[in-house]
């Protein structure tokens, strides 16, 4: 190989970053959230609702004498409601500057994905759950759904998450 | 049969023809040529040949692109009108201009619209559409299918087909809206994903019924296609719908529904 074409190839390379994702699940699919924004995986404990909550918001965890908001996601992707089994876990993430929590069926593990790995999700679709799709990937024959955390809430949802 | 099925079947069969009838269509039988017996087995072969990759998953395949340009992307050159006169000119003249006030999708001269040409039919729900068999990018057995919030509720999910990612399309529900309920649907035995074109596109269907060579003549054309682009035609003698794909292609990728355009 030339240096020419050896030092474009770098270039190529370099630019094809690889960024670790954190999968958990919901409903059968697999989702993933950047690992840079995952503080910590707790095992489900009591969440203790919060009245006059906006419904998004399933209640607060006492988390090493810090309180941490739980944001249902099953309610936020518009799934169904499920039990709360063994493998349910709260992921602590932050996000827009503030640390949240958000209950997932089970967290996965952490997968290594290039830039040229992950494809834009179809583009199709208003509504506001569509947004939170940053892209998706095939990962060994399953379609891993990459989520963008900071679309998750509005900023209007973000002010007042503040509040608690 | 079921009897709610066969009602369901009734009822589409209704529908469609409300549809589809905007004048009296005289219906004539399809004579088939030796021609079109011969075209027909070797279309059927190439279906069978489709159908029969799906069971090689664990092959590597090595894909090569091609050398050679597509002639709709080569861009011809024309020799501009010599304008300079008139543009010594424009004082006093108002120009208007106004947006165009339909976003439907522009249209191409079909290579279809030329001869006889083939045609796969497929059912959904008791409904058979028509796909011209040049605008067919592949026939895959249905998979798994991950959905993604947010979408049209069309939009049935993403579904991996080797390195490809299928966006499919739950044609029933797309087709006919209104008729869409939960007997429906739960009548729905999705077994195949028809590909439009070389788009990313699929509409699912519950059986393949047969590839056809239709005569320009067998095809009620619809030219002026202002509110239902989707539709190229009507197949007179089946009474079904022959697709518009690259219209549908476009009405899909703007994430609209069949009744866009009412």
């Amino acid at each position: 190989m030339s240096d020419e074409r050896r030092s474009t190839s770098n270039k190529a390379d370099a630019n094809d970053e690889v960024l670790q994702w954190v999968t958990f699940k919901l409903e059968n699919e697999v989702y993933g959230i950047n690992v840079m924004q995952v503080q910590e995986v707790l095992r489900y404990s009591e969440i203790a609702p919060v009245p006059g909550a906006p419904l998004y918001v399933l209640g607060i965890i006492n988390l090493r004498g810090n309180v941490v908001t739980v944001i249902d996601t099953r309610a936020r992707f518009g799934l169904e409601p499920c039990d709360v089994t063994d493998n349910t876990r709260v992921v602590v993430i932050e996000s827009e500057k503030q640390v949240i929590g958000i209950l997932v069926d089970s967290v996965a593990e952490v997968v290594y994905l290039k830039a040229s790995e992950i494809d834009d999700a179809p583009n199709v679709g208003n509504e506001e759950s569509a947004q939170f799709i940053q892209g998706v990937s095939n990962r060994e024959g399953e379609l891993l759904i990459l989520v963008d955390l900071d679309q998750l809430l509005s900023d209007d949802e973000w002010d007042e998450l503040k509040q608690f | 049969m079921s009897k709610s099925l066969a009602a369901s079947k009734k009822v589409m069969k209704n529908y469609l023809s409300e549809l589809l009838t905007e004048e009296p269509i005289v219906i004539e039988k399809i004579v088939g040529t030796t021609k079109d017996v011969d075209d027909k087995s070797r279309v059927e072969a190439l279906l069978k040949n489709v159908n029969a990759d799906l069971d090689v998953a664990a092959h590597e395949i090595t894909t090569h692109k091609s050398l050679v340009t597509p002639a709709h992307f080569i861009k011809e050159e024309f020799a501009l009108p010599d304008t300079s006169g008139q543009l010594k000119s424009p004082d006093k003249t108002i120009l208007t201009t106004h947006k165009s006030q339909g976003n439907n999708p522009v249209s191409s001269p079909k290579s279809y619209r030329q001869g006889d040409f083939q045609a796969l039919f497929f059912n959904v729900a008791g409904l058979t559409l028509a796909v011209p068999l040049i605008e067919l990018g592949g026939i895959h057995n249905v998979d798994k299918i991950t959905s993604l919030m947010g979408k049209p509720n069309w939009f049935k999910g993403v579904m991996l087909h080797r390195a490809e990612k299928i966006n499919v399309v739950d044609t029933a529900l797309w087709v006919m809206p209104e008729k869409y309920d939960e007997t429906l649907k739960n009548s729905l035995n999705y077994q195949y994903i028809i590909m439009l074109n070389n788009s990313r596109w699929g509409l699912m269907a519950e059986n393949l019924v047969d590839t056809v060579v239709l005569k320009q003549e067998e095809v009620k054309w619809i030219d002026s296609p202002s509110k239902r682009p989707w539709l190229a035609g009507l197949v007179k003698e089946k009474m079904c719908a022959l697709l518009d794909i690259e219209a549908l292609i476009a009405l899909l990728s703007e994430g609209s529904g069949i009744n866009q355009f009412d």
